[in-house]
């Protein structure tokens, strides 16, 4: 690891923060040049705040920094909450990032090959299903159609017109097929 | 087809044919405003045009961002633009750059220096330091462990952006379970840095109304900051020591039973 430089290249400032509480994050960014890194910061910080963290905490010297807040889009009730919190409409915190100009370049690692280690196909699936599962959920579910259940139904009708099925009565294991003897 | 101005000599000429270069047949009177080679001309609108952002800077839309190459005002006196050099644009032919193994920017990811660790790497942690087992330790040490583990949350939100960018996968319980770990070592730090704190303040408090301490004392001109104090009551403190926890030994001739062990 290469030791920090005694002296910053620009001028620190005099307020020391000991035990900070937030984090900043590193974004993947294909379309910028490699000299470029995106980060997401505290709504708070400043260019001069970021440029000090990155210097002292990571040792890396910046040329130039640019950052822009992005508005977060209105929404219902908590994410995180798996119980759905209708009409509790708000704008969460909106997020700050900034995009810097390193000294040195940098390249992200490679995408993995195949996400397998992920499980990517399993949770692809049940995403899927959980989908179809929530049209159901939805005010217009009940007019949602079954496709394979009208076939399978076209199907055994058509059984029954040509004789080939021959209709019996449902014989019921529940509870109920005792009372209604 | 191209509209042609109805000022337009051409179209005259051939819409009078050869008649027009005879010079004794001339046009007819009425006519002569045509020939004019400029006409006065007016704008469709009388209502005036502002001039809001006429600013006058001649770099006005030039943008080296934005590769807007140079403008129409910008003179290049030492090269001419055919002799720019032109950007490489397709990625193949370009050179590949090479990052440096000792960069800052690798303190964002995992030792394998893989793009995102697997949700079996980040399981594979143990338990957050206990308050106890911190107690021990120093300012320097305890700062050195807090920034261990800020530097550990934000290689894990590294991870999550990573993993909302691509998307559909497993992990977020995994780097859930390893950020509480580092929160609850976290909150030991700081739990033990208080209470060393309080136990200052107490120390502070009680040295004040204390005659044996002298808080103003100078260590670096060797003024002792405690200095004992002697007492004529210390020989009856001596003799009743240790004495005052334990109640005082039955008188001699009592009689005890045989189930008493003292």
């Amino acid at each position: 690891m290469a030791t920090t430089a005694a002296i910053a290249p620009f001028r620190v400032g005099l307020k020391e923060l000991y035990l900070p509480d937030f984090s900043v994050i590193l974004h993947r960014t294909p379309g910028l040049p490699a000299h470029n890194a995106k980060f997401t910061v505290p709504l708070w910080f400043s260019k001069l705040d970021l440029r000090d963290y990155l210097y002292h905490a990571y040792n890396v010297r910046i040329l130039s920094v640019r950052s822009y807040v992005k508005q977060q889009r209105i929404i219902e009730g908590d994410p995180k909450n798996p119980r759905p919190q209708p009409n509790r409409w708000h704008r969460p915190r909106a997020h700050k990032h900034m995009i810097v100009e390193l000294e040195q370049p940098f390249v992200w690692p490679e995408e993995p090959e195949d996400y397998s280690a992920w499980n990517r196909e399993e949770v692809k699936d049940s995403e899927a299903e959980q989908k179809k599962y929530g049209e159901l959920m939805q005010p217009m579910g009940d007019a949602v159609v079954n496709e394979e259940r009208r076939k399978s139904m076209r199907e055994q009708a058509k059984a029954l017109l040509e004789g080939r099925l021959k209709w019996k009565p449902t014989t019921s294991r529940s509870v109920g097929s005792m009372l209604s003897r | 087809m191209a509209t042609m101005h109805c000022t337009s000599r051409a179209l005259l000429t051939g819409a009078f044919g050869s008649a027009f270069h005879r010079s004794s047949t001339l046009p007819p009177s009425f006519l002569i405003p045509c020939l004019a080679t400029k006409s006065p001309a007016s704008p469709f609108s009388t209502s005036p045009s502002s001039n809001a952002r006429k600013d006058g800077n001649p770099s006005r839309g030039v943008s080296a961002l934005h590769h807007t190459g140079p403008g129409k005002r910008q003179k290049l006196r030492s090269i001419t633009p055919s002799q720019l050099p032109q950007p490489v644009r397709d990625p193949e032919r370009r050179t590949a750059i090479v990052t440096d193994p000792d960069h800052g920017l690798w303190g964002f990811f995992n030792k394998e220096r893989t793009s995102m660790p697997t949700p079996m790497d980040l399981v594979n942690h143990g338990r957050g330091w206990k308050t106890q087992e911190l107690r021990g330790k120093d300012w320097e040490d305890l700062h050195r462990l807090w920034w261990v583990c800020v530097k550990e949350v934000n290689r894990l939100e590294t991870f999550l952006g990573e993993k909302r960018r691509v998307g559909s996968m497993f992990g977020d319980f995994e780097a859930e379970g390893r950020m509480k770990v580092i929160y609850a070592t976290q909150k030991a730090i700081r739990e033990v840095l208080t209470q060393r704190f309080y136990a200052w303040e107490n120390a502070r408090v009680a040295a004040m109304d204390d005659v044996e301490v002298n808080l103003y004392a100078d260590p670096e001109k060797g003024e002792q900051a405690y200095v004992p104090r002697e007492e004529p009551e210390q020989l009856e403190a001596d003799a009743n020591e240790g004495t005052l926890l334990y109640s005082p030994p039955p008188p001699e001739g009592m009689n005890r039973g045989p189930e008493v062990r003292i």
